[in-house]
């Protein structure tokens, strides 16, 4: 009784998936043939149908380009992104969309040191520096028993040497993923998707402008108080903005 | 001329008929031929202060001669009220001739009991400085002019005039028209015809809303005035005089802007507009320039606004607007257009968007604001590299292009759909994560545990010996215990595996194998003899067992000798 129950929950996925698969293809065809509505409009039924991937984001990404509407082509870019940090043709055509949008700002001046630290935490995403540590982990497990069976003196110096370079190895993955980790629970990035969008001093209608933002500018979230919500720029400006003004990144 | 050589006249003059009782009048009798008995008659309600004074004035022109001659008194009221100048009598050539009899009405006493017009007073009823507003409650920032006329009678002449002061118009902009020469034509002034001259237009727009006051202009006028000495031959004598004239301060009411329906990126443009943005070209290569005008045309006040400006996108190279005015000011206003020619470098590929713009102004004709909105532009840049954005990854933005390559085309989407559940799966911090990296751990106990056990299963010689023997067993032996039981099939694997641990061990061929041969070949390898004599039985018991009947018990025993055989025998090997 209960196989049968999962061989039919099994072949329900299948199907489910076998459909979301002919939805893609179809929007495929649909994107070929310049039809970039009908094409999103499939890639978001593939959303509702409880799937996903970086390649349905990046494609509502295109379909949106050619559309000519900059904030969700720029939204869904980014959210490929999410799911695949280091695609390149994710990465070359947001940098597309963002030629199109209106406000560019200088980041923040970084010290050396701060710019190292990012270098190095951001070379792996915290999932890959967690499966390095694991890998780490096992390559020091196993070179310790080699130390531990090895009878010469000079192999069993080299096991030594290699599981307790593996083990600090190990650690050092382990922490950075945790700080990135951190991080990315911290960052809630989100983009503005109202055509103007003024940015308060005060989460209230009463208070003055501190500054104007245009659509497609990707901001973070710091803060949230009823229906505000405080936002930083890239530039170190902060402000308040009602919060249906912009769209959230990780939603899902 | 020739019919009033013979006419004698005898007139009466009066300087003026209605006069305040502090004035002075003069009664002049003239006549054309010299008379006798001359009687004034009597002046009633007058005292005569000075008088009779003759004057004889005759001259000759063109072969006629003319002749006056005057009786004149100079008279004082004594009383308020209407009197009437009676007749006089003279008797010319024995005729008795009067003059015809004048009312005369005494007021009240005037201010300026100045019985002489002053050369002044003729100039001020004579000259006037006029300055004609066009609207005297416009609109803030909508065009009013002001036309300032000199107004001069006839009788009078203007020979110079000097602009004393320039009015300043305080919270006014505005614009001069200047003239090269003054034009005199002519007009009326209160009903009275007049010349008049043109001396200064202005155009104004307001600054400020509420009461605003224009400035008077002044004059200093030089004027011939008729005196009423007269020349030699009877004309009259102009005096020159200068006169100082001023337009009256004039007031504005100036109306502020509705604030109802003003929109938010009113700039304060008044007037009537048509607004557009064009670009050069909307395809072009990167590094290339195109142009954005913005222009703004029609009636209004055209250089007081700020014209809107676009939002463009960050990333494209935008210098600073050239800007252009083709404005003719007329009395009307100003009118013609002005424009930001906006220089605009694209340095990377890619479309670029430049939003519409709205640009808004008041119509006071209509009297409500009016928006207009240009059109999108989309700007597209087919060759070129490829940007970053302005906003990627800080620091590495230099490097990202760099690492993207100047060739990247906008790529296609991506074709397999890789699916997976919505839902965050994260490797790190589940349980999976932490298994994996705390299990192996477990090794090390298990690892050691094991080494401590197989060196004690090394040091145990005994029990070693055993298992040795059983392992050869289990090697040689396998198919002859499964036969156990099964008497023939039994003693033939055991033959076989005999056979074939010798050929393992030994390395004799199947065909030299005789019990001698094996002997001695085992006692070479010095194999006791007791175990050779084992082996040797083994092989004659596999022999015998085919003719005769043998038991599972003896089956057993041969099975366990031989075991025990092979493993005594290995151990010398």
């Amino acid at each position: 009784m209960k196989n049968l129950i999962v061989l039919l929950l099994l072949l329900f996925s299948f199907t489910a998936s076998a459909q979301n698969d002919s939805l893609f293809n179809r929007a495929t065809t649909y994107y070929n043939e310049g039809e970039y509505e009908k094409a999103s409009e499939n890639y978001f039924k593939i959303i509702e149908n409880g799937e996903h991937s970086a390649a349905v984001y990046y494609n509502l990404g295109n379909c949106y380009y050619k559309l000519n509407q900059i904030a969700p082509s720029i939204y869904y870019y980014e959210k490929a992104l999410l799911l695949k940090p280091n695609d390149r043709e994710i990465k070359n055509n947001l940098s597309y969309a963002k030629n199109m949008t209106l406000d560019a700002f200088e980041p923040l001046p970084e010290t050396s040191l701060s710019k190292l630290y990012k270098n190095i935490t951001r070379l792996l995403s915290f999932d890959q520096w967690s499966y390095a540590a694991v890998l780490f982990v096992f390559l020091f497990i196993l070179a310790y028993l080699l130390f531990y069976y090895l009878r010469y003196s000079t192999q069993k110096r080299i096991a030594f040497i290699a599981s307790i370079t593996s083990f600090f190895i190990a650690v050092f993955c382990f922490v950075l993923a945790l700080i990135q980790f951190r991080d990315f629970k911290a960052e809630i990035p989100a983009i503005v998707f109202s055509e103007e969008l003024i940015v308060k001093s005060e989460p209230n209608n009463r208070s003055s402008q501190a500054f104007l933002l245009h659509e497609g500018t990707k901001v973070y979230v710091l803060d949230e108080l009823d229906d505000w919500k405080k936002i930083e720029l890239k530039d170190g400006k902060t402000g308040w903005v009602p919060s249906d003004e912009i769209k959230l990144l990780k939603d899902f | 001329m020739a019919q009033d050589k013979e006419a004698i006249t005898f007139e009466v003059k009066l300087s003026k008929s209605k006069l305040g009782i502090n004035e002075r009048l003069r009664v002049d009798f003239a006549m054309n031929k010299d008379g006798d008995n001359f009687t004034p008659p009597d002046f009633q309600g007058f005292r005569v202060l000075m008088g009779p004074s003759q004057s004889i004035s005759s001259s000759w022109i063109n072969g006629v001669r003319s002749y006056s001659k005057t009786y004149s008194y100079t008279l004082a009221p004594t009383a308020q009220g209407k009197f009437t100048i009676k007749q006089a009598t003279i008797t010319i050539d024995g005729k008795v001739y009067k003059s015809l009899s004048k009312n005369v009405e005494v007021t009240a006493a005037v201010d300026r009991p100045n019985d002489q017009m002053s050369v002044d007073d003729i100039a001020d009823d004579n000259l006037h400085l006029v300055a004609e507003v066009s609207k005297t409650s416009p609109y803030l920032n909508e065009a009013i002019s002001v036309v300032y006329k000199l107004y001069v009678s006839p009788s009078i002449n203007v020979s110079n005039f000097r602009h004393l002061d320039n009015p300043k118009y305080n919270n006014f902009w505005s614009q001069d028209m200047p003239f090269t020469r003054y034009d005199v034509q002519n007009g009326t002034y209160e009903g009275k015809a007049y010349r008049f001259v043109v001396l200064k237009r202005v155009v104004l727009y307001p600054q400020k809303s509420g009461q605003l006051t224009i400035e008077p202009l002044s004059l200093d006028v030089t004027l011939e005035v008729p005196s009423n000495k007269r020349d030699f031959f009877g004309g009259r004598i102009y005096t020159q005089t200068n006169k100082t004239v001023s337009a009256g301060k004039r007031i504005i009411n100036v109306k502020p802007l509705p604030v109802e329906g003003k929109p938010s990126d009113f700039g304060g443009a008044v007037g009537s507009f048509e607004f557009s943005v064009s670009t050069s070209k909307t395809t072009l290569n990167a590094s290339e320039s195109l142009q954005a005008i913005i222009t703004v045309k029609g009636n209004g006040n055209l250089k007081l606004f700020q014209l809107p400006e676009p939002s463009l996108p960050g990333a494209l190279e935008v210098y600073e607007p050239e800007f252009n005015e083709e404005v003719r000011t007329t009395l009307s206003g100003m009118k013609g257009k002005v424009s930001n020619n906006y220089t605009i470098v694209p340095s990377f590929r890619g479309k670029y968007p430049i939003p519409g713009i709205t640009f808004s102004y008041f119509d006071p004709e209509i009297k409500s604001y009016k928006s207009v909105t240009s059109d999108e532009i989309m700007i597209n840049v087919m060759e070129g590299p490829l940007g970053s954005g302005a906003i990627t990854n800080a620091p590495s933005s230099q490097n990202k292009q760099a690492v993207i390559g100047a060739n990247d085309q906008f790529n296609f989407i991506k074709l397999k759909p890789n699916l997976t559940a919505i839902g965050t799966n994260y490797f790190f911090g589940s349980t999976r994560f932490y298994f994996w990296l705390f299990s192996p751990f477990l090794l090390i106990p298990i690892a050691v545990l094991f080494g401590k056990r197989r060196e004690a299963i090394a040091s145990d010689i005994a029990g070693n010996k055993i298992k040795k023997a059983n392992k050869l067993a289990r090697k040689y032996l396998s198919e002859a215990k499964k036969a156990l039981g099964n008497k023939d099939a039994f003693y033939i694997a055991l033959e076989k595996a005999l056979h074939n641990y010798l050929k393992a061990k030994l390395k004799i061929e199947t065909s030299e194998f005789s019990k001698d041969k094996i002997a001695s070949l085992l006692s070479k390898k010095e194999i006791d003899e007791t175990a050779i004599h084992a082996f040797v039985d083994l092989l004659k018991n596999c022999e015998m067992a085919r003719y005769s009947p043998f038991s599972d018990v003896q089956m057993q025993q041969d099975y366990n000798k031989a075991s025990e055989t092979i493993s005594s025998i290995d151990k010398k090997l």
